[in-house]
């Protein structure tokens, strides 16, 4: 069980006690079963949860990516830098995500930020491993032909490197975003609302009703695997030539 | 590289001029090394020539040659370019002007082919329909169709991947060409098609080039100067490929030109290089008797039988001149007829396998320019002191 103190911590959702003098059905009541009809008629009371979710997850894996990027470059050409950034990514991966939202909370408050503070560092991992090894995978003779024919290092980076690490990137990004998608659902215990406050408030917390911890996780699903769709499209677009058929 | 008849962009920018390439004691010390990797080399490569960097591995031949576009700074000593010191020029503006063909070949894999030939005019400046033009025109002189320059480098064969590296690197006209085992990792017919279609190509356009390989074979192919290198970074000896298998400099050279050099050498030479015999000539015709005389004391001890226009007919026998007349279908066919633009290896090798002694050569026209034969060829090689064994006789094999 969580403990008391994350208990409090969620307080706050807007607590939903079954009713079934609010229209509610007898399935509803009887909480014996998933009710589709009734999740389909209570469309609304999803939409907003959705939204923070999606919210979450997008800011905290553009921030995550944008620092891991940046600290790539740094590395990059530096490589004893990128075992420091490793460890270090690494030990925050490490943190119990409910562990870290409870460490940042007397500095960041409860909300939204301390939420995507959080995600975003377990994002860092990830996606910075990805980049340096896409960097480092960048066949030798393409660089020796980049530099033999006279491109400086930024040319080199950014004509050659980069886009040849396109895939290893998405590779990381997908991985990043589709573990964001689960851990945002415990965004809810920051006081961030999301699909945790699906899942953990209306469900769990309500009686263990079951059709809104389905629903809460069915949307989360069906949001990994749209994101997912997402990145195969971009990586289509960008690397063409990853996808042509070899001799 | 087959269909070199496309215009080839020239002298319109002043680039492209072929330069001469200098080495001064250029020398080669890596950090922590204790010996030189390259030790003092000096040798000058003409303008418009090739020029092969040859030697074991570890002797420093790729060293030398990325010194001169500084892939690889100079330790000591210099290398001048068209007389101008490589080290006062900026390394990657210095660059842009050369050449370079790498064995790996290092296509760009997310470019398409048109755009990977079109990296070092991007890197100049040019605008994209002079580019793309260059591209276009590049495609027609290494011989691949139009329709793969939309497709990726991983989409082409090796073959076809080699020579859009050498389209690359001549992509912006350079005048001087870096190439390093351009064609080690092709199999060895193709290598063998690439290096007749370079040398075609060479022909035409007349870089200085600097051209590393392992293959002693290859050097003396492609090289107008070949400079063998041994271990160390010393250069053992600069020379023309002949001179190089005529006179070795001493017993690594000679080792590692190989104990065939003497075949070596024939495959540098054309029948045509050779002082021919001359056989007896007997017209169609003529009175047997007039033939008689001829062979007397003849260099060729066969009379040969040739038309009005002197095309061999074939060797006569006892029986043919016995004859009044010499016939129009002798008894012995002229077979083989040599063209006197043949490589003389190869020709050496129709003698043998024909098994006979004499083989008539033509020039262009088919008529009758000499005669060759085994023996022609062997004291050419051995009447040649330089050839002569030079080993203490205690190590020449007895028996």
């Amino acid at each position: 069980m969580l403990p008391d103190a994350v208990l409090v911590l969620a307080q706050g959702g807007d607590g939903f006690v079954r009713d079934p003098s609010e229209g509610a059905t007898s399935c509803v009541a009887e909480n014996d079963t998933v009710c589709i009809g009734w999740a389909f008629d209570n469309f609304d009371r999803w939409v907003t949860p959705t939204l923070e979710h999606l919210l979450l997850v997008s800011v905290s894996v553009a921030a995550g990516f944008l620092i891991a990027f940046g600290l790539a470059l740094l590395s990059h050409g530096r490589r004893w830098l990128v075992p420091t950034f490793v460890g270090v990514t690494g030990v925050l991966y490490t943190i119990p995500s409910i562990a870290l939202f409870l460490i940042l909370l007397p500095i960041t408050g409860r909300g939204t930020v301390t939420a995507i503070i959080a995600l975003t560092l377990y994002n860092l991992q990830i996606i910075y491993r990805n980049i340096v090894t896409g960097l480092a995978n960048v066949p030798e003779a393409s660089r020796d032909a980049g530099r033999g024919m006279g491109m400086t290092g930024r040319q080199l980076l950014w004509r050659v490197e980069l886009p040849l690490a396109v895939p290893e990137i998405i590779a990381g990004l997908r991985i990043a975003t589709v573990s964001t998608v689960a851990i945002a659902t415990l965004a809810i215990f920051a006081g961030a609302g999301g699909l945790g406050e699906v899942i953990y408030t209306q469900g769990l917390q309500n009686d263990v009703f079951k059709t809104a911890i389905v629903v809460g996780s069915g949307i989360a699903i069906a949001m990994a695997v749209a994101f997912d769709a997402f990145y195969l499209t971009g990586q289509r677009v960008i690397s063409p030539w990853r996808t042509v058929r070899t001799v | 590289m087959e269909a070199a008849k496309a215009p080839i962009e020239g002298a319109e920018d002043g680039a492209g001029e072929a330069l001469s390439v200098e080495f001064r004691a250029a020398t080669k010390v890596y950090a922590g090394a204790d010996r030189p990797a390259v030790d003092g080399l000096s040798l000058e490569v003409p303008a418009g020539e090739i020029c092969v960097l040859v030697g074991p591995s570890g002797c420093g031949k790729t060293t030398a040659m990325r010194m001169a576009n500084r892939m690889v700074e100079i330790t000591d000593g210099d290398i001048l370019i068209g007389g101008r010191s490589v080290r006062e020029r900026s390394p990657a503006e210095l660059r842009r002007e050369i050449g370079y063909v790498i064995q790996q070949i290092g296509l760009f894999p997310h470019r398409t082919i048109a755009q990977n030939i079109a990296t070092v005019p991007a890197l100049l400046g040019w605008d994209r329909e002079r580019a793309a033009a260059r591209a276009t025109e590049l495609f027609e002189v290494i011989g691949l169709e139009p329709e793969m320059a939309d497709r990726y480098p991983a989409q082409l064969s090796g073959g076809q991947q080699q020579r859009v590296g050498v389209a690359r690197a001549l992509a912006a006209n350079p005048g001087v060409m870096l190439m390093d085992e351009p064609f080690g990792a092709v199999d060895p017919i193709n290598r063998e098609r690439l290096q007749n279609e370079f040398l075609r190509l060479q022909a035409e356009l007349r870089k200085t080039i600097l051209f590393v390989t392992h293959d002693i074979d290859e050097a003396i192919k492609m090289g107008d100067r070949v400079a063998v290198m041994r271990e160390g970074g010393h250069l053992a000896q600069y020379a023309t490929p002949a001179e190089l298998l005529m006179a070795p400099a001493d017993g690594f050279v000679e080792d590692f030109v190989g104990a065939d050099r003497a075949l070596k050498r024939l495959a540098l030479m054309r029948v045509s290089d050779i002082d021919l015999w001359q056989a007896p000539l007997a017209y169609v015709g003529q009175p047997t008797a007039e033939v008689r005389v001829k062979l007397d004391g003849a260099e060729v001890p066969y009379a040969l039988a040739v038309d009005s226009e002197r095309r061999p007919l074939g060797w006569l026998s006892e029986a043919d001149l016995r004859g009044e007349t010499v016939p129009e279908r002798p008894d012995t066919s002229p077979d083989p007829v040599l063209d006197e633009r043949d490589v003389m290896r190869d020709a050496l090798s129709d003698l043998l396998q024909a098994e006979t002694r004499y083989a008539p050569v033509v020039d262009g026209e088919g008529r009758i320019a000499g005669v060759l034969s085994v023996e022609i060829i062997s004291e050419f090689l051995t009447s040649d002191d330089a050839l002569v064994e030079e080993r203490p006789a205690a190590e020449r094999p007895t028996g």
